[in-house]
């Protein structure tokens, strides 16, 4: 079963660039061809996670796996970790700095829109321990 | 997605490249948005791909290869009835002095049973637009901002590149296309005929708009028969309106219908939050920002991807800081009020008056009957040449970057061998060794 993988680097506090490693994701997506809807919610969540490393993460990548079967995004930080994975998951929950909420960021809803997205969501984390996310989008019938 | 126009799916295009004249530099592949051109094998560049009639490979060839297909003029000659509207482009054209009417007149001189301005409806559409974002904003409907379906290189770079921002494309008509449609309508009833012996040629400043009346990716049947491009006419244009001696009042709006020939005329006349972007490299760097969700806080951009607006189209006579000038002056002369009546307007709107008979539009990708497996698989023979390649985006290739060559190579358009980096040929790893 052949499968793909590749590599986005994402840099802390550079909210100048932020988006541009989903964006890569979404457009390696579509060259692919998959169907409209997966590559939006994948875009949506890549996106998510991708202000979640630049916000609290310090260095931080996207790996995209694909295969005929599924989608996985795995997202790796070495930030400084979630306290309290319930909580973050609740939406309107944030522990983002006011100079954050100023520029439209950190309102509680990344982790949240993420599960909403996904089919699967894996989080590991503690708190100054880094972020691992594992997300999953299956992928049923052939598409197009 | 099944449900595009064939039109949309294969290459087609409406430039054409004298071979004699072409030297195979690559200024015109590199400049192609859409990274439609290639310069394989020999000297000549060659269309492979999809094309959106932008333009800019005919700018930028230094030696006049590349020329757009233009209009047939034949479409009128067999016209009971011929109507002429031009874009408002055209009065900038004849310096300060020349007025819009002297400019229909002109138009009327020539020889066209009929002369309808477009600007009155230029006005009208700024209404429909600021209808049609308190509706949806009421409804909390459609994805901001809302992008003007104004420029037909816009959409169709739009469906190329960026299909996931078709939806921000409002479904309304442009007014070029709102005239035709009302002028044969009302002409028809006038004279008793049927629509079909009323032929209709629309003046325009771009390749873009003439071709986008054969599209069926834009509609399936234009209400505009014919087009034919400022500089095509200027000359014999220019002599009637000296001859003018009529006295007939034909232009009707204000202002704000006479200045969209500018980069910002669009919007001058809509009271909302809106911007406008100019240039084709512009136009790309803030669709890649919408794509990655941000200027949702703006209600509407109007997009034009000559720069300064179609005052910058290939088929504009006059300098388009110049034309600027006048267009700039004709505002100030006939005020930024507006000349149509709002709850008529509005009537209209309600009506369906301003909407696009095909009101969504699909988007242009070219569809592989290979399986999903085969297609991962093909990704990664092009991830694994890409590692191979240098990043040097030279083009020496023939193919406009790094990346575009890896796929050719993948499907058989072209041979690593042709990367100069890959064996060795590049300049800097020859006098590398000559030095040694």
């Amino acid at each position: 079963m052949p499968q793909l993988q590749k590599r986005f680097n994402v840099d802390p506090r550079d909210f100048v660039r932020a988006g541009e490693a989903s964006l890569q994701v979404q457009r390696m997506l579509r060259n692919i061809g998959f169907e409209e809807q997966i590559i939006r919610r994948a875009s949506v969540c890549a996106y998510e996670a991708e202000m979640n490393i630049v916000m609290y993460g310090g260095k931080g990548e996207l790996v995209l796996t694909v295969n005929p079967n599924q989608i996985e995004l795995q997202v790796n930080d070495d930030g400084t970790g979630i306290g309290d994975i319930g909580a973050a998951l609740q939406e309107g929950f944030s522990t983002a700095p006011a100079e954050y909420r100023e520029m439209g960021f950190g309102a509680g809803m990344g982790l949240p829109n993420i599960k909403k997205n996904a089919d699967s969501l894996d989080i590991r984390s503690g708190h100054d321990q880094g972020t691992r996310l594992k997300i999953l989008f299956h992928l049923t019938g052939e598409p197009r | 997605m099944n449900n595009q126009s064939p039109l949309c799916t294969t290459p087609v295009h409406y430039i054409e490249i004298d071979e004699t004249r072409c030297n195979g530099c690559v200024l015109c592949m590199r400049a192609c948005p859409t990274k439609a051109i290639r310069v394989h094998e020999g000297r000549v560049a060659k269309v492979v791909g999809v094309c959106v009639d932008c333009g800019e490979c005919i700018r930028i060839c230094p030696r006049g290869a590349i020329r757009a297909i233009a209009s047939d003029k034949r479409d009128m000659a067999e016209a009971r009835y011929s109507v002429v509207s031009a874009s408002t482009v055209l009065y900038s054209q004849f310096g300060e002095e020349v007025t819009p009417n002297d400019i229909l007149l002109g138009l009327k001189k020539m020889g066209f049973s009929y002369v309808h301005d477009q600007s009155y409806t230029n006005e009208m559409f700024n209404v429909a637009i600021e209808l049609y974002i308190k509706e949806n904003k009421k409804k909390e409907h459609a994805p901001w901002p809302l992008i003007s379906p104004v420029c037909p290189v816009v959409v169709r770079l739009i469906a190329t590149r960026f299909p996931d921002l078709l939806s921000h494309i409002p479904p309304l008509a442009a007014p070029r296309e709102i005239v035709a449609r009302e002028v044969k309508m009302r002409l028809s009833s006038k004279f008793g005929c049927d629509e079909s012996e009323i032929k209709t040629v629309h003046i325009s400043p771009c390749p873009a708009k003439m071709i986008c009346i054969k599209e069926r990716f834009f509609q399936d049947h234009s209400y505009i028969d014919g087009a034919v491009g400022i500089s095509d006419i200027y000359g014999v244009l220019k002599k009637n309106i000296e001859k003018v001696e009529e006295d007939k009042v034909l232009h009707h709006s204000g202002g704000m219908g006479l200045g969209w020939g500018m980069s910002g005329g669009e919007i001058s006349g809509v009271q909302m939050n809106c911007l406008a972007v100019s240039g084709l490299q512009e136009t790309i760097n803030y669709l890649e920002k919408i794509e990655m969700g941000r200027l949702s806080n703006i209600d509407y951009i109007e997009f034009r991807t000559c720069s300064e607006g179609c005052l910058g189209g290939l088929f504009t006579v006059a300098d388009k800081y110049q034309g600027k000038r006048y267009l700039q002056k004709l505002v100030r002369m006939y005020g930024i009020e507006k000349r149509v009546k709002y709850d008529y307007v509005k009537k209209l709107y309600r009506n369906g008056w301003f909407f696009a008979e095909k009101n969504r539009y699909s988007p242009r990708v070219t569809l592989t009957k290979k399986t999903l497996k085969e297609r991962i698989e093909r990704q990664k023979r092009v991830e694994e040449i890409l590692t191979k390649l240098p990043r040097k985006e030279c083009g020496h290739c023939g193919s406009p970057d790094c990346t575009t060559f890896a796929e050719d190579v993948v499907e058989g358009r072209a041979s690593l061998d042709d990367c100069l980096y890959f064996c060795g040929r590049a300049p800097s790893t020859v006098s590398l060794k000559e030095k040694k």
